[in-house]
């Protein structure tokens, strides 16, 4: 009953009016944000994962023409590269610097290719392999293949000679022979096999330790500059990096960089859109804390008084806090089912590009959060005025 | 529980630079815990300046006010709170019913913060006030004079040490005097506690009291 007689007692004065503006305003702001929130998880299946989490990574080399002999970065290039701005690191490839091929006994034919390798620091692979470590007491060397290779040979290589098509774990069960010759000619045969496969980089990659020791044993003695380097990118789809690449004659591998500008522009976007939606949402935050601390004012001579009969400040404002969780529930719960809505008109463009959506949870949960840091912002105001009065 | 109320150097702000006269302002002065007081003086002199201070409606004053030893200016809202609840009871003389609650209504909030009395001890005691029938009436349709009765038994609803009641039968005639002054004395013996009653003139019916001129 008591709680009852608080609650009738300083809920007198609730203006439907300004509760009904707080919620439209709240409504419009979180239905906003949550909808370019939505928008912006389902898109991002459009670009690949790395471009989607707002990292990116770039193999560049420099353009390639008759007057340029040189593909290889000067050590001054390479620094002026990791000064800018959007680079977060770079790894230099390391190419092999002898003569190596690679053979395999398959279907029982034999075939020997010509090869190269390349590593990379381990940090710059998508997914690193368990057992990407070399020894040269055991001898066998992992390798890592881009899956374009793997493409190439299902679809072109395996079609035209009637060889089977593998899928990537079939590979790795393939055991390959490794031959090394150094400049004298002398051959070493190593075991190898192919332990993953990577859309990041698009090269033959083996283990550092293993480019390391391979070129110090076999290698031609020249301590080559590297022609590829990889770059982490902090600002994927940045314009600068355009800019930058014209300027010093630079390519990027790949459709890195369409990828990339198309995700800039679509965080552009989403962040603008964000911003209006939470522009609006604190203006409706305004539009409720005017309207508490005029309730507030209206009822000051009653908390007055039952601050005065005991009552704490905080036993006070139960009835204002309800009435905030309650209302701001209440915005979440249609902002959600507004979200839903509206998220039907691109999901359906999307599901026509065969990209399928993201959950809506993390987007709901997200407007759950904005609407408790709003509550607590108003709970916190209406607790400190009444204090102020006691 | 509060044994011992002391009053040091206390006056009011509105009255700093003067030197009233009486045995309060700018006085030492005790109120011990089982004493009655009567606080006497005319109107305008700081009677209910005196009950605010006391029970921390009002902090515009000048000197020390302690409670058994402890400054009440150190006191936190929490405190006083508990205070509220457990010690000090309190009758303003403006009453501060709610008028859109019922007489049951505007004393269960009180009781049901202190969980003091029940239902049906309260109806007997809006009946020794007669009033009882007026239970379910809202506040606002009560007389002034029984304003003053439910507000008594408002009050009376907790513990306390001390019960602070300024001009409680100024709109009583004498034979509600005498009701409500068996009733104060009733409950305050029960619980040991001391009354400090003002009055400009109408005294609260009860013996032995100790004087004060405000």
């Amino acid at each position: 009953m008591s709680c009852t007689l608080v609650t009738r007692l300083l809920r007198r004065y609730v203006s439907v009016a300004q509760t009904a503006g707080y919620i439209i305003a709240a409504l419009v702001g979180l239905s906003i944000v949550l909808s370019a929130v939505q928008f912006y998880r389902d898109a991002s299946g459009l670009f690949d994962s790395d471009t989607a989490m707002g990292r990116d990574y770039l193999v560049l080399s420099k353009q390639i023409g008759l007057n340029k002999r040189d593909a290889s970065f000067t050590a001054e290039e390479l620094a002026s590269l990791e000064s800018q701005p959007w680079v977060d690191s770079i790894g230099a490839f390391t190419a092999s610097r002898f003569r190596a091929s690679i053979g395999v006994d398959f279907a029982g034919k034999g075939m020997t290719t010509e090869a190269f390798f390349e590593s990379i620091p381990d940090e710059f692979f998508d997914r690193l392999p368990d057992d990407w470590h070399f020894s040269p007491a055991t001898g066998e060397v992992p390798i890592v293949l881009s899956r374009d290779y793997l493409a190439l040979y299902n679809f072109g290589f395996a079609a035209s000679r009637g060889l089977p098509t593998l899928r990537e774990s079939e590979i790795g069960l393939i055991p390959l022979v490794i031959t090394l010759t150094d400049r004298n000619g002398s051959r070493v045969r190593m075991r190898g096999h192919v332990a993953g496969f990577s859309s990041r980089i698009n090269t033959i990659a083996v283990p550092e330790e293993f480019m390391k020791w391979a070129n110090d044993n076999f290698g031609n003695g020249a301590d080559a500059m590297p022609a590829r380097v990889v770059v982490r990118v902090n600002t994927p789809g940045d314009p600068a990096i355009n800019t930058y690449m014209e300027r010093n004659g630079l390519e990027i591998a790949g459709d890195k960089a369409d990828n990339s500008t198309a995700a800039y522009f679509l965080r552009v976007a989403t962040a603008a859109v964000s911003a209006i939606g939470a522009v609006i949402s604190a203006l409706a935050l305004f539009i409720l804390l005017l309207s508490m601390y005029l309730l507030l004012q209206k009822n000051r001579d009653k908390l007055h008084q039952m601050m005065l009969l005991g009552y704490s400040p905080t036993q006070v404002s139960v009835p204002y806090v309800i009435f905030i969780v309650v209302v701001n529930a209440a915005v979440w719960i249609l902002a959600c089912a507004a979200t839903a809505l509206v998220s039907t008109l691109w999901r359906k463009a999307l599901a026509t590009l065969s990209v399928a959506p993201a959950g809506m949870w993390p987007t709901l949960l997200a407007g759950a959060g904005i609407m408790c840091v709003l509550s607590v912002v108003c709970i916190i105001a209406v607790r400190t005025t009444i204090r102020k009065d006691f | 529980m509060i044994e011992k109320i002391e009053l040091k150097g206390l006056l009011p702000r509105v009255f700093s630079g003067t030197r009233p006269g009486g045995e309060v302002w700018l006085h030492d002065i005790e109120f011990v815990r089982g004493t009655r007081y009567l606080v006497e003086a005319a109107s305008g002199t700081g009677k209910s300046s005196l009950c605010s201070f006391i029970y921390g409606n009002r902090r515009d004053f000048e000197g020390t006010i302690l409670f058994d030893g402890r400054d009440v200016s150190r006191l936190s809202i929490e405190d006083w709170c508990r205070l509220r609840c457990r010690s000090l009871g309190i009758l303003p003389q403006e009453m501060r019913l709610f008028p859109e609650l019922t007489v049951m209504e505007n004393i269960q909030l009180k009781n049901r913060l202190t969980d003091y009395k029940s239902e049906a001890q309260i109806h007997a005691l809006l009946e020794e006030m007669e009033i009882d029938d007026k239970s379910g009436s809202p506040a606002a349709l009560l007389s002034i004079g029984q304003q003053q009765r439910v507000a008594l038994v408002r009050a009376l609803c907790q513990p306390f040490d001390f019960l602070l009641l300024d001009e409680p039968v100024s709109h009583l005639d004498s034979r509600n005097n005498m009701r409500a002054a068996a009733m104060v004395e009733r409950e305050a013996r029960a619980q040991g506690a001391g009354v400090i009653v003002t009055s400009v003139g109408n005294h609260l019916a009860i013996n032995d009291f100790t004087p004060i001129k405000l």
